[in-house]
């Protein structure tokens, strides 16, 4: 018996093992008993910073590879090309016939849908698509199995497949004529899934695809329209995207042409889960940094308890390195054990999420595994257990052997040694720099870890701030009072951890509020009040006297301006190609698309030059541009340098006159280019209005009928002229927004729940001198509510400093965020700011209460006879 | 061990040893210039009121506090000139210590918590020597236990085995059979001289109990930090002058 005892013993206890590990595994195996209990908080805040990580990460992989697999039904083809304002010429669609397989063209243009029997109109972004469409994917409509063959001229009639939203609102049904630009045709059932059109985040309008060979007959098509012509085809059999390319554009070098392959089959979307990953990542690992107090705060405790056996083991020998690693062995093991719970979960929310994102999103979003991202997570989780674990490591390799002797005098509280505040300094710096190296932008991630870094930091001074102040404080006479403020500053009050729990949590989500506000109110309020009610597009230059008479007639115009314009894309900067220059990211948009172009010959009103001298208003010399201030000093232009335009199909090189500040916030007419007078005149070109309605206070119509009568006033008259009404414009903005919003606050939250996980471990640790206090002072007579409104002040006073102290860390970040990063003004929206601050004190009031009525509800007699 | 330089000379040798801890209300001054040798292989008891300086003289003695004046020597070896980590292989080669709270470490078994100051060492056969000294206090039937899971005289056993094991030098006592009842407590000590006397360990012994301390061979007396008292309890041969 007492050899297999020995066998057992030593088969769990000696082994091959260096003696450290064999130490923690020892410790490891007793679990809770051994007073792993506090790990629960350290496995939870690890586990729930972790999993958020990985499944911001996993998920936006998910996505990417969901694009990516899904490229030909979203590109429509393996390739795509695109003009704007002109189809391809015969030679053109030769060289493509030549050298594709399929080929489908499509057209995109905004127009007015109308119904021909009321007067109901609305916007509506309609596609015309030919016989071959979708060449990728399939299109889900209601009757099911309507395609380019329903949109065909029947019984007198093209038809036309409609958004359901379009339906209700003109008060249609299938079956009904719906009249767009001169031509009326009969809706024959509704879009569910339109394979195509997920690449489009933003759109004016509900859809409606007709036959392309009905699109003359509406009368839309002018020249210089604003038109979209897509050309989607099937490579050669062997050809690789690039090659093809080359050889396309060495065919037909001036076509204008943008060009797609299957790797940017939705770069809006691409970019836009880049971006939503970055700053998700980035909260996610604020969560994780809240979570390290509470790591911090459990490996302490942990330690705490463990004092005996730490001196026992000195007192038997062991050398302060072998404790410390012993330790480190069994953080890191429990550290290894949250970061797998946190991969699990953030490996399955794709697969939970998923299927509810591809239905919003409009493409499948790919399941599976992702070990980049994970790893990532599983990094960060580490590190930041490493961050800080290692000082209360390093502290308990100093507990003096003669501790288990007695508690003789109090000592001082020594700094851990040198290599251990070096070490917590480099796993700190680990982690900083995985952030920013694992994330694509590097400078933001630095900026928001010095910014949570130095925000715990204040909340740390903050919390001491209060302490001393409490200690300081003339004794209150109130006795509730005078042990709230006791219990702010006796030795191992939770007000420091408290404060650095909630506070970070908390602005993080003042920050968001105050954001979300500003824009909302920026987009709803402030921009209404000062932009124009409608954009008319497409006024062909000989409609502009008619225009201009209805405008004219139309009460209540406050303002009215029309320019003409047309849309060219910058193909060569001094020579070089865009692909070759070096691109600030802030101006790269300029490059990603066709740009307005327009002509004058005196400066527009308000324009600020930086640089160089507008032209003579009677100039008519060599070609001049005048570049927005911007995007020429991030491109380092200045007067004197050249542009190379793309217009329809034709390059133009235009000599920069000056550079001019633009005001693109205010929703009026900008331009990046201003050209002088000569040069596009000549293009087919339309003109672009802003009308400003604002009826006077006798007008018989308010404003929303006053707008409607002026929209139908105009497109009765001039049926291929859209009106596009900013209001509503905005309000679809402000409903994105809106869902951004949800999503940030909801990945915020997880900072906050991280912050209240580690202000109930706080808490808890304090629970047993609570019991004592509360027993101590009910024996000497005070009543339960003397001592509930004590402990509801302590934790009130606590709260209350966190969140102002929140609220005005949150509201420098906001302020920084719009008006540096948005470039758009900050408003302090006290009402948003002041519900956070009310949140944050009943979130700690309720758990300090919790505690304490656990602690008014002990018997008195039980605890007395054991102490 | 071939790092330390020993001297020949009394197993235990205490000079003007002095302890002071810096309090709040002025510094306490525990013990006032203590001088002691003690020969190898001498049974001592040190007795005295509480608050005497009995346990901060052991504490000394173990290596586990350092004097704030005066000089410690065990085994011919200057503490003076070992730092902290010195001092812990110092305790795990020579030292033995045996405590009121037994102070087990309760995530291990029996036989891991004797075989700690083994593995420390670095003994490959650890295990079969904790083995062998749990045999030796009677609980070799035991071995998979937690401290938990014995009473506190089997706790106590397991400690001393822990103290036997690595053959020390030195035993320190600190009021073995403070915690346990009379009977249990009195086998323990049987225990106790029976382990001492098979290897001629010099032991120093904490306790209040008299009959206890008259076994020993020599009884020191510590009050307010001195020792006052220095008596061989027979012969009269055996006396050793403080």
């Amino acid at each position: 018996m007492a050899e297999a005892a020995l066998t057992r013993a030593a088969a769990v206890g000696g082994g091959r093992w260096p003696l450290s590990l064999r130490l923690a595994r020892r410790e490891l195996r007793s679990g809770p008993a051994s007073g792993f209990r506090g790990f629960r908080i350290f496995l939870a805040c690890l586990l729930l910073g972790v999993a958020a990580i990985a499944a911001v990460g996993s998920l936006a992989q998910a996505m990417l590879d969901g694009l990516e697999q899904n490229g030909r039904a979203l590109l429509g083809g393996e390739a795509e090309l695109r003009l704007l304002h002109r189809e391809a010429t015969p030679a053109e669609l030769a060289w493509l016939t030549a050298n594709s397989g399929r080929l489908s063209e499509t057209a995109e243009l905004r127009a007015m849908a109308r119904d021909p029997g009321g007067g109901q109109r609305r916007l509506v972004e309609l596609k015309a698509v030919d016989g071959s469409y979708p060449l990728y994917g399939a299109l889900a409509t209601e009757p099911a199995g309507l395609g380019p063959a329903a949109l065909a001229e029947r019984d007198g009639s093209w038809g036309a497949l409609v958004d359901p939203a379009l339906l209700g609102r003109l008060g249609l049904e299938v079956g009904d004529r719906l009249a767009i630009g001169g031509l009326d045709y009969r809706i024959r059932g509704t879009i569910r899934h339109e394979p195509d059109r997920a690449g489009r985040v933003f759109s004016f309008g509900p859809r409606v695809m007709v036959a392309l060979a009905s699109l003359p007959a509406t009368g839309l098509v002018q020249p210089g329209s604003l038109i979209e012509y897509h050309y989607r085809l099937d490579l050669p059999p062997g050809r690789a995207f690039a090659d093809w390319r080359k050889r396309l554009v060495a065919a037909l070098p001036e076509s204008g042409w943008r060009i797609r392959g299957l790797a940017q089959a939705a770069p809006g979307i691409q970019r836009f889960v880049e971006q939503v990953r970055l700053f998700m990542t980035l909260v996610g690992l604020t969560a994780l940094l809240v979570g390290g107090v509470g790591i911090a705060n459990a490996v302490g405790s942990y330690l705490e308890q463990k004092k005996p056996t730490i001196a026992t083991l000195k007192c038997l020998g062991a050398p302060a390195f072998l404790i410390f690693r012993a330790y480190l062995w069994q953080v890191l093991a429990l550290a290894l054990l949250g970061t797998l719970g946190g991969l699990v979960v953030g490996a399955l929310v794709p697969l939970a999420v998923g299927p509810l994102l591809s239905e919003r999103l409009n493409f499948q979003v790919a399941g599976g595994l992702y070990p980049g991202a994970l790893a990532l997570a599983a990094l960060f989780g580490l590190l930041t257990t490493l961050a800080f674990s290692l000082w209360p490591l390093a502290r308990a390799q100093q507990v003096p052997a003669v501790a288990l002797f007695r508690d003789t005098v109090q000592r001082a509280r020594r700094w851990p040694p040198r290599w251990a505040v070096a070490a917590t300094g480099l796993a700190a710096l680990a982690l900083a720099g995985t952030a920013v190296l694992g994330t694509s932008d590097s400078r933001l991630a630095l900026g928001f870890i010095l910014g949570a870094a130095l925000a715990l930091a204040a909340f740390r001074l903050a919390a001491h701030g209060l302490v001393r102040v409490a200690e300081r404080l003339p004794r209150p006479r109130r006795p509730d009072l005078r042990l709230a403020l006791a219990n702010l500053h006796r030795p191992g009050a939770p007000t420091a951890n408290v404060a650095m729990s909630l506070g970070l949590g908390l602005t993080v989500l003042v920050a968001i509020a105050l954001i979300q506000g500003n824009l909302r109110q920026r987009v709803l309020e402030e921009l209404p009040a000062e932009a124009p009610s409608f954009y008319f597009i497409d006024i062909q230059p000989d409609e502009v006297a008619t225009f201009q008479k209805i405008v004219g007639a139309t009460p209540g115009v406050v303002a009215e301006t029309r320019v003409p314009m047309l849309r060219g894309r910058i193909t060569r900067v001094n020579g070089k190609r865009p692909e070759d220059l070096q691109i600030p990211k802030q101006v790269t948009w300029v490059f990603q698309g066709d740009r307005g172009l327009t002509w004058r010959a005196t400066p527009p009103e308000g324009a600020k030059l930086t640089e160089g001298q507008w032209w003579p208003a009677d100039y008519r010399g060599a070609p001049l541009v005048s570049l927005d201030d911007e995007v020429g000093k991030a491109l380092g232009l200045h007067p004197g340098d050249h542009l190379t335009i793309n217009v329809l199909g034709r390059d133009f090189t235009v000599e920069i006159a000056n550079l001019r500040t633009v005001e693109w916030a205010d929703l009026k007419i900008n331009f990046v280019m201003i050209f002088s007078p000569g040069l596009l005149e000549g293009a087919p070109h339309q003109d672009i209005a802003t009308v400003r309605l604002q009826p006077g206070p006798d007008d018989a119509l308010g404003q929303a009928a006053a707008e409607d009568a002026l929209e139908r006033r105009v497109t009765d008259a001039l049926p291929n002229v859209s009106a596009i009404r900013v209001k509503e414009a905005l309000q679809t903005f402000a409903q994105m927004l809106d869902s951004i919003a949800a999503a940030v606050t909801a990945t915020a939250g997880v900072t906050l729940l991280a912050g209240t996980l580690v202000l109930a471990g706080a808490v808890a640790a304090g629970h047993r001198r609570r019991i004592y206090d509360a027993v101590v002072l009910k024996v000497l007579g005070a009543t339960r509510a003397d001592i509930g409104r004590a402990f509801l002040l302590e934790y009130g006073l606590i709260g209350l400093v966190t969140a102002l102290l929140a609220a005005l860390a949150g509201s420098l970040a906001a302020w920084w965020v719009l008006t540096d990063i948005m470039n758009s003004p900050f408003h302090f929206l006290a009402g948003r700011v002041a519900l956070t601050v009310l949140l944050a004190t009943a979130v700690t009031l309720l758990f300090g209460f919790v505690g304490t009525w656990r602690a008014l509800a002990q018997k008195a007699a039980p605890l007395l006879r054991n102490e | 061990m071939a790092d330390i330089d020993a001297t020949p000379g009394p197993m235990i040798s205490l000079e003007g040893l002095r302890l002071t801890y810096p309090g709040g209300a002025g510094p306490v001054e525990v013990l006032r210039g203590l001088d002691l040798a003690v020969a190898a292989g001498e049974t001592v008891s040190i007795v005295g009121p509480s608050g005497s300086g009995k346990s901060s003289m052991m504490m000394l003695i173990a290596g586990l506090e350092r004097p704030s004046g005066g000089r410690v020597a065990v085994g011919g070896v200057d503490f003076a000139r070992l730092d902290e980590d010195g001092l812990a292989r110092f305790r795990r080669d020579r030292v033995g210590i045996v405590f009121q709270d037994f102070h087990l470490i309760p995530t291990m078994t029996a036989v891991e918590n004797v075989a700690v100051p083994l593995e420390f060492a670095g003994r490959r056969d650890a295990f079969e020597r904790a083995q062998d000294a749990l045999v030796r206090v009677g609980l070799g039937h035991r071995t998979g236990h937690y401290p938990g899971q014995l009473s506190g005289g089997e706790q106590q056993r397991v400690a001393l085995a822990r103290a036997w094991a690595v053959e020390p030098d030195l035993l320190l006592a600190d009021e073995p059979t403070g915690n346990l009842d009379g009977e249990t407590g009195q086998k323990i000590i049987e225990l106790l001289f029976e382990l001492q006397a098979g290897r001629h360990t010099t032991l120093l012994l904490i306790t209040h109990d008299p009959a206890l301390a008259a076994r020993c061979g020599r009884t020191v007396r510590l009050q307010d930090g001195r020792i006052v008292e220095d008596v061989a309890a027979a012969p009269a041969a055996d006396r050793v002058p403080a």
